[in-house]
């Protein structure tokens, strides 16, 4: 079966134990793992999406109002804007990790949180003009989905900022070791991915329902 | 946004109240008496020999991942039991409850059989909801936890610490579900819920919370399982351990998890919405406003059926060291095992469709899901081709291991060729809701629970360093074999005759027969966990007897039969250099089974942590208050969870450091526990002429430094 | 083992972080989304080549920020993460696009004919 068992063996030069293993890469192992997280994440909104497109019939909406009635394209294209200079800041936080500097880092989070900020800022604005509107997830069954998959991401956002918090105390605590390095990976990874689920919630919910 | 919730709700204790608790019920009220007694007892046992510094210590910090996986395994045994308890009651109620007229036994209220409808409901849906999830799956899960990083010779699992926590919130889940027995309900809409009985409306009561944040728990828990599998086997393999040398049972892990990685955030998705219906008043899944109902369905076996594959590849692997092992041969057609592993992962994929054939969606999406749902069948019967071939003139040891994966084998041609039946939508529209359906999966998951069995008495040896009794083990097996033929053949009977799943009264006399014969059936079974029971007794009394060595089996073939056993904590005192798929066997037929590593280096160990438990135990809380809408202790639990795995991210795990020379002390001392003589090879007095290729005693040929003589081929 | 040997900063993943991609995959992203929403809120195109438009935006968008961002590509440190994601896609597909598939055929033949609605071909 196995090539192995045909070739004769000399017993003196058989390896048996690893003498040169130095172990794994604990800053890879970690965001590697970070990533399939991610992506069952993103399994999560493939699922809020499927719900989504089956409550996004025009009987869906029962007797309510529609998404054409209640989005704002320029609003919500604002919100996309301070979403995606968000996460160019943190992406400038992480080049500046590659020279070490702290400064750059931390000036990086800060402004990322900012405009993450701006971003749930915006959202909770234009959640309280739709409710006043009476547009509310118990009106009707699409409703509900609009809210889920747009909420949920706003959630995720929400959960990004606490720990840039956690990860800025933690520079400038602890400075750049392996475990600080590793979840300032895994935050980019988290903060683009975010970016890009907002891409289609915003094309194909906001947009795509502004439309029809 | 809350919905108002009927009856009465207090700020403080939300729904909670003492008429929640079902103190006047005659079988819950006693059970309860007995579990608090047991409890005591249990903690008074700890107290008096003085344990509880050694449990908390060794067990419930621990971060091994043999420990997890054990913890795992007990978890799921317990919930096995308690799922058989409630098939149990099952089969009493419908052979009491069968026949026209009023035929109950005049207890709590019920008309026919001793048990309500409300109750029989409650009982179906935990019967099914924990042998799925809260016993098959911990089982697999802790197979695995305990295999997998042997078998690739790694020290321990990617993220130790994220190990203890998939455990504990497992652990969660479990106490929830047992703790709706004795607070308030269960719900009583199947273990998968129907839309739209599980709304408010329909269902007031607490049970269908129960069956949300118990489903949640355990989605979460495997979920972080799911990642350090992956990433333990990507990323910890030892040196020489390349993707064709991977054991079969790591493949089918590996495979497992990318389905449990990929599909329970649909599961969670779907149990999401159902709370947002009950918690917020959204319409989903509600049959007016523009909700659909078939939505929760869908969503739900989208992760069902996937599910289904999760647990059965695992079961398949276990099937592939087992009859190797006992066949003395390598598996036969390795590459096709594999591709047949993933074939079914990815098909499983695109099956789901057929648990809800009768919606109504038509012939063309039938067509596809039927069509798919059939190809199943093909990496399938490559796979039991496999193990045939493996066994075709191989030397077959009937050891107990050996006999329950054959009997996994048996129970997979029944349960595939009726399942084969079933993904045919014209009988599926006969059968749909059948009992035959119900007979049919559990033929599937009876091959799983015999391959755990097997996988168990298997692997035993390697973990604790002696191995079951073989007399008992194959008594079990007998019984159990015996209770699931005479529970299950009349099953698919009743289906074809037409009863209906879940009825509570089955009101056809003409089954009556029927049903007595299934309830002698469980009564073989009570009689198999009895001896499952005297098995673990009298392995533990004779122990002394059985102690093994590193290849506990004589025939063991992959690389976790290398260490010792029982495997010590650092599980290899030196990284083992892989020369070969089945590298246990492949030692041995070079004469190196004896060889030990004669340096050791300092190695990095993982510390123990509080933490896991304490965030599981919060879990629980969030579960429990989220159930009873006790909104303080909720958002409590919650912000203080965050705080916990903020301060836990802060102190890390800076680990220790064993060095050489300890490491040398420790290696002689567990080699000092094991016996002699340690290869036990079954043949031992075979002289058929073919045996060299597996015999022991080849260590002299490596202190005289000749290759030893190329083995000859059984094949 | 080797744990903590070595600096972090040295790491690779840590080195392969850069400014001009990260700006190029803003750009890119940037000017699709205000490509879609201008044309979408000046309803410039027929319903359904608008749709196409817009999907065509979003999946142009999504694949500069995988590469760009998510470093997405088949080098040596990324090549898992990029295995993973391709393991995915196909199922983030069969999730969405069966589901729906499935439901246009059932409300095709079971709900009242709506004027306007989708799946009434």
């Amino acid at each position: 079966m196995s090539s192995a068992h045909d070739k004769p063996i000399d017993p003196n030069k058989v390896v048996l134990w690893s003498d040169d293993y130095e172990g794994h890469d604990p800053i890879s192992t970690r965001t590697f793992g970070f990533w399939m997280y991610i992506l069952s994440d993103g399994m999560l909104f493939a699922t809020l999406f499927a719900a989504y497109g089956v409550l996004s019939y025009s009987h869906s909406y029962y007797t309510g109002p529609i998404p054409a009635q209640f989005v704002a394209p320029w609003y919500t294209f604002i919100q996309t804007m301070a979403l995606f200079l968000s996460v160019l800041a943190y992406g400038f936080s992480m080049t500046a990790l590659k020279t070490g500097s702290k400064a750059g880092v931390i000036n990086g989070i800060i402004a990322s949180m900012i405009l993450g900020a701006v971003f749930i800022g915006l959202d909770i604005h234009d959640v309280l003009r739709m409710l006043s509107m009476g547009v509310t997830p118990e009106v009707s069954g699409g409703l509900s989905a609009f809210y889920a998959l747009t909420q949920v991401h706003a959630a995720h956002i929400f959960v990004g900022m606490i720990w840039m918090l956690v990860m800025l105390y933690q520079v400038l605590r602890k400075g750049f070791t392996e475990d600080v390095v590793g979840r300032l990976i895994s935050l980019r990874m988290f903060w683009q991915f975010q970016a890009v689920m907002w891409v289609f919630i915003y094309v194909f919910v906001y947009l795509w329902g502004y439309m029809s | 946004m809350l919905v108002n919730v009927p009856g009465p709700w207090s700020p403080l204790l939300g729904r909670l109240a003492l008429s929640e608790i079902p103190y006047t019920n005659p079988i819950l009220a006693p059970l309860f008496v007995v579990i608090v007694l047991a409890g005591l007892a249990l903690i008074a046992a700890i107290t008096y020999y003085g344990k509880w510094g050694y449990l908390w210590k060794e067990w419930l910090t621990t971060v091994d991942h043999k420990k997890l996986g054990v913890m795992y395994i007990i978890l799921g045994l317990i919930m096995l039991f308690r799922g058989f308890i409630d098939g149990l009651m099952m089969r009493t109620q419908q052979m009491l409850g069968d026949g026209p007229g009023d035929n109950g036994l005049k207890v709590m209220g019920a008309i026919h059989g001793y048990l309500t409808p409300f109750h029989f409901g409650q009982i179906y849906s935990a019967h099914g909801l924990i042998m799925i999830l809260l016993a098959a799956t911990p089982l697999l899960v802790g197979i695995m936890n305990i295999i997998v990083p042997l078998q690739i010779g790694a020290r321990d699992m990617a993220y130790p610490y994220l190990n203890a926590l998939g455990l504990w919130i497992t652990a969660a889940a479990v106490v929830l579900i047992m703790a709706s027995l004795f607070v308030g309900d269960f719900s009583h809409n199947g273990w998968f819920g129907y839309a739209p009985i599980f709304e408010m409306a329909y269902s007031p009561g607490v049970g269908v919370d129960y069956w949300i944040w118990t489903l949640e728990l355990v989605a979460l828990g495997t979920t972080l399982g799911s990642i350090n599998f992956l990433a333990t086997v990507v990323k910890m393999r030892a040196p020489g351990m390349t993707w064709g040398r991977l054991p079969i049972f790591t493949w089918s892990a590996v495979s497992a998890n990318i389905i449990a990685l990929t599909s329970f955030p649909c599961l969670q998705v779907a149990l999401a919405l159902v709370g947002a219906d009950r918690y917020l008043g959204t319409h989903f899944f509600t049959a007016g406003f523009g909700g659909n109902l078939m939505l929760y369905t869908n969503l739900f076996w989208l992760w069902g059926h996937p599910e289904v594959y999760f647990v059965i590849l695992p079961a398949f692997g276990m099937i592939s060291e087992i009859i190797p092992a006992f066949s003395e041969k390598p598996i036969f057609g390795y590459t096709a095992m594999v591709l047949a592993t993933f074939a079914i992962a990815g098909v499983s994929w695109i099956v789901w469709l057929h648990h809800f054939f009768t919606m109504g969606m038509g012939p063309y999406v039938s067509t596809e899901f039927s069509v798919a749902t059939m190809l199943v069948g093909i990496p399938t019967g490559v796979k039991v081709f496999n193990w045939t071939f493996t066994m075709y003139r191989g030397r077959l040891t009937y050891t107990s291991a050996m006999h329950w994966a054959l009997g996994a084998l048996f129970l997979l041609l029944v349960g595939g060729l009726t399942g084969m039946m079933l993904s045919i939508p014209a009988i599926n529209y006969m059968v749909h809701n059948s009992v035959f359906v119900v007979a049919h999966f559990h033929m599937m998951l009876l091959c799983i629970v015999y391959a755990v069995f097997g996988a168990v008495i298997f692997w035993f040896p390697k973990v604790f360093g002696y191995k079951l009794n073989e007399y008992w083990g194959k008594m079990m097996f007998w019984l159990f074999s015996a209770g699931t033929v005479l529970v299950f053949l009349p099953m698919f009977m009743l289906g074809f005759m037409g009863e209906t799943r879940r009825l509570d009264w089955p009101f056809n006399p003409h089954w009556a027969t029927m049903f007595d014969i299934q309830e002698v059936g469980i009564a073989v079974y009570v009689l198999s966990v009895f001896a499952f029971l005297w098995m673990i007794y009298v392995s533990i009394r004779d122990r002394a007897q059985h102690r093994v060595g590193a290849d506990a089996w004589g025939t063991s073939r992959s690389l976790e039969w290398l260490t010792d056993s029982p495997v010590p904590f650092y599980n290899y005192a030196m990284v083992p250099h892989v020369n070969a798929r089945d590298e246990a066997a492949w030692r041995r037929e070079h004469g190196f089974s004896e060889a030990r590593p004669d340096h050791f280096k300092a190695i990095h160990m993982p510390n123990n942590t509080g933490v896991a438990i304490l965030i599981g135990a919060l879990t629980f809380v969030i579960g429990f208050a989220l159930t009873w809408r006790i909104w303080w202790l909720t958002v409590a639990a919650l912000i203080i969870t965050v705080l916990v795995m903020i301060y836990r991210s802060g102190t890390g795990d800076p680990g220790y450091v064993i060095s050489a020379e300890e490491m040398e002390k420790l290696d002689r001392d567990s080699r000092q526990k094991m016996p002699e003589d340690h290869i036990q090879h079954p043949h031992g007095d075979f002289t058929g002429g073919t045996v060299t290729a597996y015999s022991a005693g080849a260590a002299d040929s490596l202190t005289q430094g000749t290759p030893p003589s190329r083995p000859q081929r059984l094949s | 083992m080797s744990h903590g040997h070595s600096n972090p900063i040295e790491h690779p993943e840590v080195q392969m972080a850069s400014k001009g991609s990260y700006l190029t995959g803003f750009i890119v992203a940037s000017l699709l989304m205000l490509a879609a929403t201008i044309l979408v809120s000046g309803k410039m195109l027929p319903s359904f080549a608008l749709l196409l438009t817009i999907m065509g935006c979003a999946g142009l968008a999504v694949i500069a920020q995988v590469y760009f961002l998510l470093h997405i590509d088949i080098s040596q440190h990324n090549i898992w993460n990029t295995v993973a994601l391709v393991m995915f896609i196909p199922l983030f597909v069969i999730t969405i696009g069966l589901t729906w598939w499935m439901f246009s055929q059932l409300y095709m033949r079971t709900m009242p004919m709506i004027p306007g609605m989708p799946g009434m071909h």
